[in-house]
C-alpha cells in the first residue's frame, strides 16, 4: 500500500519537475553546432592534415632526409628516397598513416627543408583503414601555398638570425 | 701512478719507454708512441678527422689539439711523439676554444646539406660539431661552391669512378682518402689540387677511381664528400640494422658488417669490421659490393625439374621425390659407387661436412672433391701438396717479417688483403719483398726485386734456390743435390730465364732473414705439376729451415678451401682425417676414390652415372670446357644446387635453389685455420634453402637421417677440426725432376686465366656494382705485343688454342710481359675455359685481329 502511494507522488509531483528542465532548454541557445552547415572557428595554430610544400618554381621541397620519420613519436611516417635525372634527392615513396598520427607537429618542426606542414584540413574520414594511409600524391600540393601560422614563425625566426631563405 | 705501473707490465722487455702525464694520470708507453695513442690507451678520447689507425699521421685537420705544459701553443696530438715528463691537458679551456675555432673554420665552406647527404647520421663532422662546435655562425659571406663539371644540377656531385661520387663542397680536406690510396693501396688515381679556398680533392686527370680497393675511400671519409653509388639515397643509416658476417669470396675470411632493413629483405651495404689479425679494416671491392649477389632478382626461385627436355618449376616435395627415385634407379642398375659429388669450397662447414656424409655414408661413394677449377690427375695422392697448403700461417705475421717472397701469385687478384699486409710491412717495417712470377704483376710495385721466370718452370726455380743456397754454403744440402735436377744454380737460372745473381740474392735473403714469409699462390695450386712444385717447395723449406723462422704456405683461394681440406672433402684425405671420420661415422666406403678429373673421365665412359654438384659450376670453371660439358651431358642423373641459373644448371635434371651465405648462420675456416662465423642477415630468398638443409632433406628422402640436430653436426666438425693438426713435413728430401715441355711454334703466346681484380668465382658478375667496374671479359696484353699484332685498346681479338677459339676485346696493360696474355674467367658471356686443355701444363694460344 505504502509503495503504491509513493509511486503516485512521484508521478504527480516529481515528473513534471524533471520535464520542466527539458522544456526550459527549448528556449535556450543550443550547445551543439549545426555541423556541417556551420563550423567551429579554429585556433590560429591548428594542426590538421599534413601537406608537402613546393618551391616557387614548382619543384618539390622534400628531399626525403628522414628526419620527420625520426622525430615522429607515433611512427606514422614511412619514406623511400630516390634520385632524379639531375642527381637530386627526392622521395619515391612518402606515406603518412593518419590513424597512427597524433598531430603533434614534430614533423614540421624537424623538417630542415620547410617541406612538410600541418594544414587546417580535418575532414578526411574514409571507410577503410587503407584510405587513411596518405601517399605522396595526396600530400603534395599542386601549387605552393602562401600562408600558415608556422610559416610566419619561421619567417620571424629567420629575421632574428638574419638568414636568407635558401634557393 | 697505478696506470703507469699497469701499462709498463704490458710492454715487452727491452723496449725503451717514456712516462708522461695526461689529464693528471701518469702513463708509460713505448718510445715513439704519439700523444693521441697514449691518451687512447688511458681511455681518454681526443676527437680527430684526419687520423686513421693504419695510416701515417698527417695533422691536417688540427682537431686533435692538446695543451702541453711549457709549450706556448696548442699541439696536434696525432703527430706529436710522447716524451718523458710531458704534462698533457686534453680538456682545458684553451683546448676547447681551439677545437671550437677549428670546427668553425671547417664549417666555413661546408654546405648545410645534411638532409640530402648520405653521410647524415654517421658523419664525424655532424657528431663533432654537436659535441665541440658553436651553435651560430659568424660567417657573412657566400660559401665557396665548386660547380665545374656539374652545371645544370642543383647538387654538385661528380661521378669519379664506377661506384664513387665526389662532392667537393662537403670535403674538409683531411686527405685521408688520398693518403690511404697512396700509402695503403699504392694507387695514385686521387689527388689534392690547387690551394686555399679553391683546394679540392679530385681524381687524377683522365683517370677513373676504379682501383680494387676504392670502396675503402668512401668508408674512411669523415664527411659525405665521397659516397657510394650502391648506398646513395637508399636508406638512412639509423633505419638499418647490422649483422656481423665474413667475406664469402676470399680465403682470408675478411670480417664484414652487413646493413639490412628491419624486415630482413634487403642488404644495403657492407662495411668493414676491423680485425687487426686479418684485414686491418680494409675491404677489397669484391668483398664490399659482393653482397649484391644475395639480393639480385635473378636468383633461382623454385626447384626446377626436367620434363620432356624442358626445365619446369616444381615444389620441393616433387623435386626430392624425383631425386630419390633417380638415385635408387642408378643404385639398382649399377651399384652404389657410381655417384660423384662435387662441392663448392665457398660453402660453410656444416654444408660441406653433411655433404661428405651424404656421399660417403648414405650413398656409399668415395668420389668427392671440392676442386673444380684446378687441373689434376684422375687419381692423385697429393700428400705433399695438401701438406704444403695447410701449413700454419698467420696473416698478422706478415707485418714483422723482414723477407717476404710472393711466388707464383698475382696477389692483388687472388689475395688482396695479404697484398695490403705486404705493402704495410714494406712501408712501415721496411721489409724486403721479392716477387717471383711468370709475368709482371701489379703487386710487384713494392718488391725490392722482381724476378720473372719462364712459363712453366716453377720447380726449376725452386730447385735453383736450393742449389744457390748450398753453393753459397748457407745450408747443408745432404743428399738433396742428387735428388734434384739441374745440378747447378747457374744452369737452373738459365732454364728459368732469370739472372743467376738474383737467384743467389734471393737465396741469401731467405737464408739470412730474421723472419721469412713465403707465399705461393694460385699459379702453383692450379698447375698440373703442383705435386712436383710442392715437393720442391718442401725441399726448400727443409733446407733453409723456413718453418722455424717464419711461415711457408701455398695459400688456398676460396672462403672455405682450408675448411674443406680439414673436413676431408678430398678423394683421399690425409690419414689422420680419414681415421677420425671413420671413427665418427663407423664406416668408410670401400670404393676407389676419384678426383673431379677422374669423375669427369668416368662420366664420359658412363661408369659414373649420377652426380650431385653443390654450389659449383664445373662447365664454366673446369679447365676444359667442352670436356666437362660432354661428360656431364652423358650422366643419367645430374643434381645441381646453385644461386643462379648457370651453364651447369642448364644440363641438370633437377635444380635446387641454394641460399646465399647471408641467409643462414655458417662457420668458415680461413687460410689461417681460424673458424669464423657469418651470421644470418636475410630470410632465404624465394624458396631457397641453405646447403645443409638441402643435404639433410635429400638424405631423409633416401631414408637415412644424417643428424638428429644441427648441434650434432657442429660437434662432429669441431672434433674434426680439433683433431687435425698441421702435418709435420717428412724428414727427407723429395725427388724433383722437372719434366721438359715441348714448345709449339704455332701457338707462341702463353695464356693465363684467373680472376679479374673486381671479381671472384662465377657469381660476382651478378653483382651490379662489380659489373659496373668490369662487365665483360678482356684480353690483357702488353702494348708491344698489341703493336706486333696490330691491335689497339678496345679492338676485338680472336684468341685460338688447339681446342677452341673465342673473341674478346683487347685491354692494354703496362705490367704484363710480351709473351703472356691474361683473360679473366668470371664472365659467363666469354667461355675462356674453352681454350684450355686439362692435360697441358701451360696453355698456349695465338692471337689475331678480327677484321670486320
Amino acid at each position: 500500500m505504502k509503495e503504491i502511494l509513493k509511486a503516485l507522488v512521484d508521478v504527480i509531483w516529481k515528473m513534471p519537475q524533471g520535464l520542466l528542465v527539458t522544456f526550459k532548454h527549448m528556449f535556450k541557445k543550443p550547445i551543439t553546432l549545426d555541423y556541417p552547415k556551420k563550423k567551429e572557428p579554429m585556433a590560429p595554430r591548428f594542426k590538421g592534415l599534413h601537406y608537402l610544400e613546393r618551391y616557387e618554381d614548382g619543384s618539390e621541397r622534400c628531399v626525403c632526409c628522414g628526419l620527420c620519420a625520426a622525430a615522429c613519436p607515433a611512427d606514422a611516417v614511412y619514406m623511400e628516397p630516390d634520385e632524379n635525372e639531375n642527381g637530386e634527392r627526392l622521395a619515391k615513396v612518402y606515406e603518412i598513416n593518419m590513424l597512427r598520427c597524433i598531430f603533434c607537429g614534430f614533423c614540421e618542426e624537424a623538417c630542415p627543408e620547410e617541406a612538410i606542414f600541418l594544414g587546417r584540413e580535418y575532414e578526411f574520414a574514409t571507410d577503410s583503414r587503407e584510405g587513411f594511409i596518405y601517399s605522396k600524391d595526396q600530400l603534395l600540393v599542386p601549387h605552393p601555398r602562401k600562408e600558415s601560422a608556422f610559416k610566419r614563425t619561421i619567417r620571424r625566426i629567420r629575421k632574428i638570425y638574419g638568414v636568407e631563405e635558401s634557393r | 701512478m697505478a696506470d703507469a705501473v699497469e701499462n709498463k707490465k704490458n710492454i715487452a722487455e727491452g723496449v725503451p719507454t717514456v712516462t708522461l702525464t695526461i689529464d693528471g694520470r701518469e702513463t708509460t708507453v713505448p718510445k715513439g708512441t704519439t700523444v693521441l695513442m697514449a691518451a687512447r690507451g688511458l681511455g681518454i678520447h681526443i676527437p680527430t678527422f684526419c687520423w686513421h689507425p693504419k695510416l701515417k699521421p698527417m695533422g691536417s685537420c688540427r682537431m686533435c689539439y692538446v695543451e702541453i705544459e711549457k709549450m706556448p701553443k696548442l699541439q696536434v696530438s696525432c703527430a706529436l711523439e710522447a716524451m718523458d715528463g710531458m704534462v698533457v691537458l686534453t680538456d682545458s679551456d684553451l683546448v676547447k676554444r681551439g677545437r671550437r675555432a677549428i670546427i668553425e673554420f671547417i664549417l666555413m665552406n661546408h654546405p648545410l646539406d645534411c638532409p640530402t647527404c648520405d653521410k647524415g647520421g654517421e658523419c664525424d663532422l655532424q657528431d663533432q660539431t654537436f659535441a665541440h662546435g658553436v651553435d651560430d655562425s659568424r660567417f657573412d659571406f657566400q660559401k665557396y661552391r665548386f660547380t665545374e663539371g656539374t652545371e645544370g644540377s642543383t647538387f654538385d656531385d661528380l661521378r669519379i669512378g664506377p661506384e664513387i661520387v665526389l662532392n667537393r663542397n662537403r670535403c674538409i680536406l683531411c686527405y685521408k682518402c688520398v693518403r690511404a690510396n697512396k700509402e695503403a693501396f699504392g694507387e695514385y688515381d686521387l689527388g689534392a689540387y690547387e690551394r686555399g679556398n679553391i683546394m679540392e680533392i679530385h681524381r687524377a686527370p683522365g683517370r677513373q677511381v676504379d682501383n680494387p680497393f676504392s670502396g675503402n675511400l668512401v668508408e674512411i671519409c669523415p664527411v659525405g664528400a665521397l659516397t657510394n653509388t650502391d648506398w646513395r639515397y637508399k636508406i638512412r643509416v639509423w633505419l638499418t640494422q647490422t649483422t656481423s658476417s665474413i667475406c664469402p669470396f676470399s680465403s682470408s675470411g675478411v670480417n664484414t658488417l652487413l646493413y639490412k632493413d628491419d624486415h630482413q629483405q634487403k642488404i644495403f651495404r657492407t662495411t668493414s669490421r676491423p680485425n687487426d689479425d686479418i684485414d686491418d679494416g680494409w675491404l677489397a671491392d669484391v668483398t664490399r659490393y659482393g653482397y649484391q649477389i644475395a639480393t639480385s632478382p635473378d636468383r633461382l626461385q623454385t626447384p626446377l625439374i626436367k620434363k620432356d627436355g624442358q626445365q619446369v618449376p616444381a615444389t620441393w616435395k616433387e623435386a626430392l621425390e624425383i631425386i630419390n627415385k633417380r638415385l635408387n634407379e642408378i643404385k639398382d642398375k649399377k651399384g652404389r659407387v657410381c655417384i660423384g659429388g662435387i662441392v663448392s669450397p665457398s660453402l660453410d662447414n656444416a654444408t660441406l661436412h653433411s655433404f661428405s656424409k651424404l656421399i660417403r655414408v648414405t650413398l656409399g661413394s668415395n668420389n668427392i672433391d671440392y676442386r673444380t677449377q684446378y687441373r689434376m690427375l684422375p687419381k692423385e695422392p697429393e700428400n705433399v701438396y695438401d701438406a704444403m697448403s695447410a701449413r700454419s700461417f698467420k696473416i698478422s705475421d706478415i707485418d714483422d717479417s723482414d723477407v717476404i717472397v710472393a711466388f707464383g701469385s698475382d696477389l692483388v687478384k687472388e689475395h688482396p688483403n695479404e697484398y695490403l699486409r705486404i705493402r704495410k710491412a714494406c712501408n712501415f717495417h721496411s721489409a724486403s719483398v721479392y716477387s717471383v712470377n711468370p709475368y709482371r704483376v701489379k703487386s710487384a710495385d713494392v718488391a725490392r726485386r722482381e724476378m720473372i721466370y719462364k712459363v712453366g718452370t716453377e720447380e726449376v726455380f725452386l730447385n735453383g734456390l736450393c742449389l744457390a743456397a748450398i753453393e753459397a754454403g748457407m745450408a747443408e744440402g745432404g743428399d738433396l743435390k742428387e735428388k734434384i735436377s739441374p745440378s747447378t744454380a747457374a744452369e737452373a737460372a738459365a732454364i728459368c730465364g732469370v739472372d743467376a745473381e738474383h737467384l743467389k740474392e734471393l737465396a741469401a735473403a731467405m737464408a739470412n732473414g730474421r723472419k721469412v714469409t713465403f707465399i705461393a699462390g694460385e699459379l702453383v695450386s692450379r698447375s698440373r705439376e703442383r705435386l712436383c712444385i710442392s715437393s720442391a717447395l718442401a725441399n726448400l723449406t727443409r733446407l733453409l729451415g723456413l718453418e722455424n723462422k717464419g711461415q711457408v704456405s701455398i695459400l688456398p683461394h676460396y672462403a672455405n678451401s682450408f675448411g674443406a681440406g680439414k673436413l676431408g672433402l678430398l678423394p683421399q684425405p690425409p690419414e689422420g682425417i680419414r681415421n677420425a671420420l671413420t671413427e665418427l661415422w663407423g664406416a668408410w666406403p670401400e670404393a676407389e676414390p676419384l678426383t673431379t678429373d677422374g669423375m669427369l673421365i668416368n662420366m664420359k665412359k658412363e661408369e659414373v652415372n649420377g652426380c650431385i654438384a653443390l654450389g659449383c659450376n664445373p662447365v664454366m670453371l673446369y679447365p676444359d670446357r667442352e670436356f666437362a660439358r660432354e661428360s656431364l651431358e652423358k650422366l643419367d642423373f645430374l643434381l645441381v644446387a646453385d644461386l643462379y641459373e648457370t651453364e651447369t644448371t642448364g644440363l641438370a635434371d633437377v635444380v635446387l635453389p641454394l641460399a646465399s651465405w647471408a641467409e643462414y648462420d655458417g662457420r668458415y675456416i680461413n687460410l689461417e685455420g681460424r673458424v669464423q662465423r657469418a651470421n644470418r642477415a636475410l630470410k632465404p630468398r624465394f624458396e631457397s634453402k641453405p646447403g645443409y638443409e638441402i643435404v639433410e632433406a635429400i638424405a631423409e628422402q633416401i631414408g637415412d637421417k644424417l643428424y638428429e640436430s644441427s648441434d650434432q653436426c657442429e660437434q662432429e666438425i669441431s672434433r674434426l677440426v680439433e683433431s687435425s693438426n698441421v702435418q709435420p713435413l717428412p724428414d727427407k728430401y723429395f725427388d724433383v725432376r722437372p719434366a721438359e715441355e715441348e714448345s709449339d711454334e704455332e701457338y707462341p703466346i702463353a695464356l693465363f686465366v684467373g680472376d679479374d681484380p673486381h671479381h671472384s668465382g662465377h657469381l660476382t658478375e651478378k653483382a651490379n656494382s662489380l659489373f659496373n667496374f668490369c662487365g665483360e671479359a678482356y684480353i690483357e696484353m702488353s702494348s708491344e705485343l698489341a703493336k706486333k699484332l696490330d691491335l689497339k685498346e678496345g679492338d676485338s681479338a680472336r684468341v685460338e688454342s688447339k681446342v677452341g677459339k673465342i673473341i674478346v676485346p683487347v685491354r692494354i696493360s703496362t705490367t704484363i710481359n710480351n709473351d703472356v696474355v691474361f683473360i679473366p674467367r668470371n664472365f659467363s658471356s666469354t667461355t675462356v675455359t674453352a681454350l684450355l686443355m686439362r692435360k697441358k701444363r701451360t696453355d698456349r694460344v695465338k692471337i689475331s685481329k678480327v677484321v670486320n
